[in-house]
């Protein structure tokens, strides 16, 4: 029997047994405006990244990308733009933020997970949550008028006197400074961590968590057994975490950090960030090449944050695809 | 949860005559002879020839060939792992919406080819209903909407006015309408475990099917809510080929037609024992392995 | 950190119990210390806010054209956040929930790429979407605008929406997504008259958390909203919003009228983002109370 005879009988057996309705047409439909939205958002965020790029190039041009990079002189009226002093601007900036945020995300996260009365968690979790939802330019605001006073003196105090020794603890100390951008981040990285590692902190199995209570352990023993070991990838991550927002933290920095051009040899002299300069000058921004100039430090932003952003992603998955290998 | 699209791998027979020549006639006793009170059986309403499942690499049921009558109850019974659900879910292609699950061989309904490609799943299971283990009325729906939406969407019905008629009818047909009549607007949530199940029952007779599918229907609720559930099934059968999965042998003896036992083989997957009719097969069985089963000797 | 048996084990010493005791002190410490600033900066802005805020010109003036000037009050601030934000959540809240149902529902290379994207996008600094509409829009269209911002705010929610969503819609029930297949019930349909409502609370809080981020956004804006001194509801105009009039008026705050005008703003600006937080997170309680008691 062919193909072609069996299949009039076939169609017709079909449609009597009420089986062939409708076919696809509604999920054809449904599909197709689905991927026509996410090839567009696709495209144009693509786009967008590629034309920032774009625009930064006069720059990259004249200055080669290793050139601009390690330029450490950034003098608009002169047409020379390094990136220099903004990435270590920003280096300093998040390092002292992280060094101060992390101990206390960790021992935040350790409480909420292990040590408070359960009826508090919730609440003071939220409470943490809401340092989070503050808006930068509100931290920024009461840094600028509160914080950075109320710090002077003992910026002053530890420049006087370990400042002697080390330079980098030394002079000037106007008040506005990458000590005070490092204290800010680390206010407000303090709940990004702190939120992610307690999540790791809180995946820890409970059962191995509970037999260490059964056998008569402390909730030191619970914490240094149990949840800091099976944690640590999880804390890598958000403490990389919170390095890809210190790095990216805009307006806050921006209004304490001093503004300056040039590198400070101290963490009490004033500088920039990459954000912290794009923002600031951006709208001032008319000599020759100096808005290609403050895109290009974008791009570079960027590129960094992608890369530590994966670098965070990376170890997460390690960290719940079950292989802890390397840890 | 799964709603994304499994690839399916369905090798089907070459022609239907052809299958039809080689198909292993499953010994049925005489339809006159039926337990259920000499109810005359309907003609084989869905064909399944050698079909076969996997979850992934692992192969759960085997070369499962049986015919399946219309206007009768036919229960499945056998030891946990023997494949009964999983042979149930692929009579209405439900299996393949697991991720990594596959078949092959031949489900035929009414001579058609239910894996045949210019079909569409969604209608084998609008024509071929299902009713789960578990409740699964949609949370967020009232009782009312939980039989008229399914139905709506599906083109089956429009006007308020008909609407209201399929869903009181429905809800009588499942004997669930005096309960719930001054509370249609209720979340179908709202009710008790075994009202929930008749809302899934009364749910899929609105898309008027020719067969209901029951995966152990009542192994979530009480007795007053099974027994309740049996005679729904007796009531409907006249109308519906109904197909019930059941671990619960009294229930199985109680309420069907015909029986069918599977069993897991050595290599783990499920095959069809014996098939007869209910009466026979729990008071004569022709296999060693069905006697030892429904006399409770193993499972 | 090797598990030390014997240390679990052992009854429990005086020195064992000093270092139990001493870890929740030290934590209880890191606590206060992180809800200090909080307090802090919460007290701060409340004390020094509030007296703007009371008058009823601070919402319906207003700013002087010269910020050192007293009086005026933030209403171009005010209605630029709400209108550009109320666009952002317009143009980010579809596309978001239709990328995510494309991921679970399609999936395959495209998804991958979308979320790649997406997830590139959640870890972006803010200022680094700025640029990137500043890069195309702005630099297209010649001016700034308030159409800028808004897209610059909607690619900030984005990665918010979309990540929850599909988070939600990935924990509908089993048993559920079932009986909705095994009704013959049509994807799209199941999707959104099945799924969609089951998962709306969970939806919606990712919908006013991504809100909450971009309301108190003011890095992307200074490069594509820019910033207006007068009143406009002109999306094709610079506009302002309440976190850029902050930041303009805190670079100001040598001036008394500069420093309470922001102040006032910070204040309202807290309350609205916290209202949303906090509805946001309620919800998500309560659906997991709801869940809990099912």
């Amino acid at each position: 029997m062919t193909e072609s005879a069996r299949a009039p009988e076939q169609r017709g057996a079909l449609d009597l047994a009420g089986l062939r309705r409708r076919r696809w047409t509604g999920d054809l439909a449904f599909r197709a405006i689905l991927s026509a939205l996410t090839v567009a958002i696709t495209v144009v965020l693509g786009l967008m990244m590629i034309e920032s790029f774009i625009s930064a190039s006069p720059v990259y041009q004249k200055f080669g990308i290793i050139g601009f990079v390690t330029g450490s002189e950034w003098a608009p009226s002169f047409t020379i733009y390094g990136a220099w002093p903004f990435i270590y601007g920003t280096l300093v900036t998040s390092f002292l933020g992280l060094l101060i945020a992390v101990p206390i995300s960790v021992l935040i996260a350790l409480l909420l997970t292990d040590l408070a009365p359960a009826r508090l968690r919730g609440p003071l979790g939220i409470a943490v949550d809401l340092l989070a939802a503050v808006p930068s330019v509100v931290y920024g605001l009461w840094g600028l008028l509160v914080l950075v006073p109320a710090m002077r003196p003992l910026e002053q105090g530890i420049a006087g006197t370990l400042g002697r020794v080390v330079p980098f603890f030394g002079p000037p100390t106007p008040g506005s400074s990458y000590f005070a951008a490092g204290v800010i981040l680390a206010i407000m990285i303090v709940p990004i961590v702190s939120a992610v590692t307690r999540e790791v902190f809180a995946s820890t199995p409970r059962i191995q968590r509970e037999a260490v209570l059964a056998l008569g352990g402390t909730r030191w023993d619970v914490a240094r057994t149990v949840t800091l070991p099976i944690g640590r990838a999880g804390l890598l991550a958000a403490v990389v975490l919170g390095l890809g927002r210190a790095i990216g933290e805009t307006i806050a920095v921006t209004l304490v950090i001093g503004n300056s051009d040039n590198i400070g040899k101290s963490i009490f002299s004033p500088g920039f960030t990459l954000a912290s300069v794009i923002a600031n000058e951006f709208n001032e921004a008319t000599e020759t090449l100096h808005p290609e100039a403050l895109i290009a430090l974008g791009t570079v932003l960027l590129v960094v944050s992608v890369i530590v952003n994966a670098v965070a992603i990376g170890i997460r998955n390690r960290f719940t695809g079950g292989s802890r290998s390397g840890f | 949860m799964t709603i994304r699209s499994v690839r399916q791998k369905v090798t089907a027979s070459p022609a239907p005559n052809e299958a039809e020549a080689v198909a292993i006639q499953v010994p049925v006793g005489e339809p006159s002879a039926s337990a259920a009170g000499g109810a005359a059986l309907g003609d084989v309403a869905i064909t399944v020839r050698d079909l076969s499942a996997w979850y992934g690499a692992r192969r759960v049921i085997r070369d499962v060939s049986m015919d399946i009558r219309s206007n009768a109850i036919t229960a499945i019974i056998g030891p946990s792992g023997s494949g009964k659900s999983t042979l149930l879910r692929c009579l209405d292609r439900m299996h393949e919406v697991v991720p990594g699950a596959r078949s092959s061989g031949k489900v035929a309904y009414q001579g058609v080819d239910i894996y045949d490609p210019e079909i569409e799943p969604a209608a084998v299971r609008r024509t071929i209903g299902m009713v789960f283990q578990q409740p699964n009325p949609f949370p967020t729906m009232s009782i009312y909407d939980n039989v008229a939406a399914p139905a709506r969407f599906n083109g089956l019905v429009k006007g308020k006015a008909a609407q209201d008629e399929l869903v009181e009818r429905c809800l009588r047909q499942a004997a669930l309408w005096d309960e719930v009549r001054d509370k249609l607007g209720h979340g179908g949530t709202s009710l008790s475990g075994g009202q929930q199940q008749r809302l899934c029952i009364a749910r899929t007779l609105a898309l008027q099917p020719k067969v209901l599918l029951m995966d152990e229907p009542c192994s979530a609720l009480d007795p007053v809510a099974t027994l309740q559930i049996e005679q729904l099934m007796s009531n409907l059968k006249s109308e519906y080929t109904i197909v019930i999965v059941t671990h619960n042998m009294q229930q199985a003896s109680r309420v069907s037609d015909i029986t069918a036992f599977f069993n897991m083989g050595p290599d783990r997957a499920g095959y069809l024992v014996e098939l007869d009719d209910t009466r026979t097969l729990f008071t004569n069985p022709k296999n060693q392995l069905t006697e030892d089963y429904v006399s409770g000797r193993f499972g | 950190m090797a598990s030390d048996g014997a240390a679990v084990f052992a009854p429990t010493g005086g020195a064992r119990r000093f270092r139990a005791n001493l870890l929740v002190v030290l934590a209880v410490v890191a606590l206060l210390l992180a809800l200090i600033p909080l307090i802090a900066v919460f007290g701060y802005v409340f004390v020094n806010g509030i007296r703007s805020l009371l008058s009823l010109d601070f919402l319906t003036q207003d700013p002087p054209a010269d910020l050192s000037a007293t009086g005026g009050g933030v209403r171009n601030a005010l209605v630029g956040t709400l209108e550009m934000t109320g666009l952002a959540s317009v143009i980010a809240v579809p596309i978001g929930l239709g990328v995510a149902i494309f991921a679970i529902e399609v999936g395959g290379g495209l998804a991958r790429a979308a979320r790649f994207l997406i997830d590139v996008l959640s870890g972006l600094p803010s200022i680094v979407v700025g640029i990137f509409v500043y890069a195309t829009v702005v630099v297209t269209q010649g001016h700034f605008s308030g159409f800028a911002g808004s897209l610059a705010l909607a690619i900030v929610m984005l990665p918010v929406v979309t990540v929850s969503a599909e988070e939600i819609l990935r924990l509908t029930p089993r048993p559920i997504a079932e009986g909705a297949r095994a009704l013959g019930l049509a994807r799209w349909r199941a999707i959104l008259s099945v799924f969609v409502p089951i998962g709306l609370s969970g939806i919606v809080t990712g919908v006013l958390l991504g809100v909450s981020r971009a309301i108190g956004e003011t890095a992307p804006l200074i490069f594509t909203s820019l910033g207006n001194n007068f009143f406009t509801l002109d999306l094709n105009q610079p506009m302002q919003a309440l976190p850029l009039l902050i930041y303009r008026n805190a670079l100001n705050s040598a001036y008394a009228s500069a420093r309470d005008r922001a102040f006032g703003a910070a204040l309202l600006l807290i309350l609205i983002v916290f209202g949303f937080n906090l509805v946001g997170r309620w919800l998500t309680a309560r659906r997991r109370l709801a869940g809990s008691r099912r």
